[in-house]
């Protein structure tokens, strides 16, 4: 065989798993067709706009950055590829007090606003699609509706709480600074790991990644062609 | 392959001795430098694998946080060691079966030093958190055009000296090393334009990654290892590949498959549902390249009843071969989308798979291949057979220790990441035991890796004839002056 036809058998074989798999795929993906209410179903008319609130860009750069994909994921499987939908509210909420059963599979409009899906590569930690909505049930169920702090205790200590104590997930001391308080107490200081004249405010970093943590809840109502519920039940979930 | 040739054999032997003489340095700096990586690089697992059962080591310090010392540890291992060890080998091989000296070994050394500033720039980067978050293309996004012009300076020069080699013959070590060489750059252009450059659709960017990833280890790893081993298998043993259709097979079928494979860890996600399916599909069917080409390589090496060199080189490649026999198991068991796929998709499974394709079937391959190389690019035998034996033997035993933790950690792990009734206390518990073995491990290879490269760099840089030389000036100059001056003055 010569070399010229060496190169192109290889860029035969490999142009065509390129053009199928990579290139064609990307430049369908680039523009998603908007998704329609539909009346019938949904009780809604109009166009589905993805509605995400908070830092989404800086807090996704923040989180790659700090490596949490590679303990933590950010994806419902369907039924036929894991059991995802079952674990509780790693879907959604299966008790929501409003809605019912809010569980719904992870869907291509969840990742609005990042350049990178952060799918993740192994669950030594928990699946975060969910996280804010399950820090806010838990919340809910002491009365206490600081969600933005206790995300900021996990960040800073992911064992403070007792119930954790456990917990294998690297603490980010780093993203708070220890401030000298003259005077009045910033807004902003941290209950926790404080001295008689030292607070703890997080950093820009720690910001981002907290807004981007409360950001992570699916309970936006779908249209029913993009609502895949748990497959047992026949009821379209969102209503 | 048997070096036929119509040269008489001494003058064969000078154009071997030239072709090693003009490439000494360039692969020597490769081979060296990739193993003071490697030795980072195990350095940076411990860290991390350490952090894993015992979260308060060293906690608090963004520098050595997990998520940025674990990246490090993959990044320094593929681009510092890997690929650089790759360089190495693969100019050498293909000078050598071209039968041409280097005659661009300066401008090869210069893209050698860019490349490694490029890694270590990259992997600063990543442990200050400018890392890109993407895996295996964390280095941030100013380290991937130095990488790529650098290896496109340092393996160009392989292609030309296969265009104009002597004869028309070529050999299978280099189908594999051609593929490797350009299989790589198409890749990662696409990759990094597609990743860095034009906005795209988020979950198809992680599709790309992935793909990426695993045509990393499919067409760059892989056909490396392979052209090492087809090179040393006939050399070592003076007999023959048994059958050449078969190796056409094994090349043209890893070409056609390898490509499709890596969107499997995807399953699951709103992509088009095809995509990850073709990718477990292929990654299985990759199963029938490693299967054959491990079975070529295997008949040639015991194919007669003579006894088998002991030597080295031979250990290394059979340990690299019983890598690809497993690895061909492993892609084949863990991409079943019925039953394995789901379990072990976001497992620690993952983990093991890369370090056996990349330390196992590739990394040994490698040092079989520096085994053989340096004694011929130094002309002087390696100088502590002994800590080529400990080499050998704690690189087996502790990558053995890791892959298999990780594929039964992997498995133990992922089932009870879907044993959806349990709490996720639970999944944390069953990982405690195959990290505790991972750090162990990695103990061990370090150990051995740390005595490796500083036999590589006694190799070349030789302080005993560093020294000689200095005694031979030093005893001139005396000479010298004791011509010249008052013969008292000079002695002490």
């Amino acid at each position: 065989m010569s070399l010229r036809n060496f190169i192109l058998g290889l860029a035969a074989s490999f142009g065509l798993a390129w053009l199928c798999l990579v290139i064609i795929p990307f430049v369908k993906m680039r523009n998603l067709a908007p998704i329609q209410f539909n009346k019938d179903l949904d009780g809604a008319e109009g166009v589905f706009y993805p509605k995400r609130g908070g830092r989404i860009a800086n807090g996704a750069r923040v989180y790659g950055e700090n490596g949490c994909y590679l303990c933590h994921t950010q994806l419902v499987r369907p039924t036929y590829a894991g059991q995802d939908m079952h674990r509780p509210d790693m879907g959604g909420l299966q008790n929501d007090p409003q809605r019912g059963d809010t569980r719904r599979e992870t869907n291509a409009y969840d990742f609005e606003g990042e350049r990178f899906a952060q799918i993740g590569s192994a669950r030594i930690g928990p699946d975060l699609s969910n996280v804010a909505r399950r820090f806010e049930a838990a919340a809910a169920v002491k009365g206490d509706d600081n969600l933005e702090a206790a995300f900021y205790a996990h960040l800073y200590d992911p064992r403070l709480k007792p119930e954790q104590a456990k917990a294998i997930c690297p603490s980010h001391k780093y993203m708070f600074d220890e401030i000298e308080v003259k005077g009045q107490r910033p807004d902003e200081a941290m209950p926790f790991g404080e001295t008689e004249t030292t607070v703890l405010v997080p950093d820009a970093d720690a910001r981002a990644l907290v807004s981007y943590l409360l950001s992570m809840k699916k309970d936006q109502p779908v249209p029913a062609a993009l609502n895949f519920p748990f497959a047992g039940d026949k009821q379209p979930s969102a209503k | 392959m048997s070096s036929a040739s119509s040269a008489t054999p001494t003058s064969d032997a000078a154009i071997r001795a030239g072709i090693d003489r003009s490439l000494r340095h360039p692969v020597m700096f490769f081979l060296t430098s990739g193993a003071a990586w490697l030795a980072v690089s195990i350095l940076l697992a411990i860290t991390a694998s350490i952090k894993v059962h015992c979260p308060t080591f060293l906690d608090g310090c963004g520098f050595v946080d997990f998520g940025r010392v674990f990246p490090a540890h993959i990044n320094t291992l593929i681009y510092g060691w890997g690929f650089q060890s790759g360089f190495g080998v693969l100019i050498w091989l293909m000078a050598r079966m071209s039968r041409q000296e280097c005659r661009s070994a300066g401008t090869i050394l210069a893209a050698g030093h860019v490349w490694n500033l490029g890694v270590l720039l990259g992997t600063l980067g990543i442990l200050c958190g400018e890392g890109s978050g993407m895996p295996w293309m964390e280095f941030p996004r100013f380290a991937w055009p130095v990488l790529l012009l650098s290896y496109i300076a340092i393996v160009v020069w392989s292609f030309i000296q296969f265009r104009v080699r002597a004869g028309e013959r070529t050999f299978v070590a280099q189908w594999y090393l051609l593929g490797a060489m350009m299989w790589f750059p198409w890749l990662s252009i696409t990759a990094n334009t597609l990743l860095f450059c034009v906005p795209g659709h988020p979950v198809m960017a992680a599709g790309i990654n992935a793909w990426f990833k695993s045509g990393l280890v499919f067409l760059f790893f892989v056909p490396s290892a392979l052209g090492a081993a087809y090179y040393l298998a006939p050399k070592l043993t003076g007999r023959p590949i048994p059958s050449h259709t078969l190796a056409r097979l094994g090349f043209w079928s890893l070409a056609v498959v390898a490509p499709w494979a890596g969107m499997q860890k995807l399953a699951g996600a709103p992509l088009p549902v095809f995509l990850p399916y073709v990718g477990a599909a292929a990654t299985a069917l990759l199963a029938v390249p490693l299967l054959i080409a491990a079975l070529n390589l295997l008949r040639t090496i015991f194919s007669s009843e003579e006894k088998l060199p002991k030597c080295a080189p031979m250990s290394f490649t059979l340990a690299g071969l019983v890598s690809m026999l497993v690895l061909a198991a492993t892609a084949v068991l863990f991409n079943l989308p019925g039953s394995s796929l789901w379990k072990v998709q976001f497992s620690l499974s993952g983990y093991g798979f890369d370090m056996l394709a990349v330390y196992g079937v590739f990394g040994f391959m490698m040092f079989a291949a520096v085994y053989f190389m340096v004694p011929r690019l130094t002309n002087c035998e390696w100088r502590y057979p002994r800590l080529i034996n400990m080499h050998f033997f704690f690189s087996v035993y502790g990558i053995g220790a890791i892959v298999v933790g990780a594929m039964i950690g992997g498995y133990v792990h992922g089932s009870a990441a879907e044993a959806w009734l349990q709490p996720w206390e639970y999944v944390v518990d069953t990982l405690r035991p195959f990290a505790a073995v991972s750090t162990f491990a990695w103990c061990v290879i370090l150990f051995a890796n740390v005595f490796f490269f500083l036999h590589l760099a006694l190799m070349w840089l030789r302080p005993d004839r560093l020294l000689a030389a200095c005694k031979a000036k030093t005893e001139d100059r005396v000479a010298q002056s004791q011509q010249t001056e008052d013969p008292q003055s000079t002695t002490p």
